[in-house]
């Protein structure tokens, strides 16, 4: 893997979901769904992934059709997140060295 | 990692980072002057305050919770409502956003100018006139800098 490169955050989905949270307090679910023009299973999954990672936190308001989940993202994501694209900036650059 | 594929990664981050501030549904036609309405009222609020200090704080607390309603409702409404501080919005709406801030203490200054020289209910006057044209304006012209955001970053 490429240093600084985060696997977690490298996956498209993920790495737009993060820049999405990393420009606003907070984002619906709804929101993420659809800027990301993915299948609710599938934004459930990814955001899992970032859950589990302790990259973003989320929040349910209510119950069933009218609940709404939102996601922020935590201090250990901001870092992550800022990291990973400073690394895709290197990269295009040319400066980083790949690990062994 | 081909330099291809982190330039296309690249183009996809900023077109996401600037989604909250591009992607949203238009302000609604009230927007403007109930906005105006609510300032214009805390300032008429005044009008108690030596009179009847309950009635004045009661108002007071009723606008501010007012005030938390529309927050809640706007946010939810938009879905990832951006906020200064927090991330960095395209330079087209950085523009905007400075005429705001630049505004903001110019329409301060002429109603504290008008309370002083004319008092608490002409000030509320004006200020539902400043606010209302003022915020149409900027209304406007984010609307036009996040269409020429939204170009830019297709």
């Amino acid at each position: 893997m490429i240093e600084g490169i985060d696997p977690v955050i490298h996956v498209p989905k993920r790495l737009a979901a993060m820049a999405i949270l990393a420009n606003a307090p907070s984002a619906s679910f709804r929101f993420l769904r659809d800027h990301l023009r993915i299948s609710e299973s599938d934004l459930s999954k990814q955001m899992s992934t970032l859950e589990a990672a302790g990259y973003v936190r989320s929040t349910k308001d209510g119950h069933g059709r009218g609940g709404t989940t939102t996601y922020r993202m935590t201090a250990a994501g901001d870092q992550a997140y800022k990291t990973h694209c400073a690394a895709l900036r290197a990269l295009l650059d040319g400066v980083v060295p790949q690990q062994q | 990692m081909e330099s291809d594929e982190i330039r296309a990664q690249l183009a996809m981050v900023r077109r996401a980072e600037a989604a909250p501030y591009i992607d949203h549904p238009p302000t609604p036609w009230w927007y403007s002057p109930v906005v105006g309405a609510w300032v214009a009222a805390m300032i008429g609020t005044f009008t108690w305050w030596r009179e009847d200090v309950g009635l004045f704080v009661g108002s007071l607390a009723a606008l501010v919770v007012l005030e938390l309603v529309f927050l809640t409702w706007m946010r939810r409404r938009h879905g990832a409502l951006p906020m200064p501080g927090r991330g960095t919005p395209p330079a087209e709406i950085a523009a905007a956003w400075r005429g705001y801030a630049l505004a903001v203490p110019v329409v301060a200054l002429v109603v504290a100018a008008t309370w002083w020289l004319a008092g608490v209910l002409p000030a509320a006057g004006v200020a539902f006139v400043l606010v209302t044209a003022g915020l149409a304006h900027y209304e406007r012209r984010y609307a036009a800098a996040a269409a020429e955001a939204r170009s830019r970053l297709a």
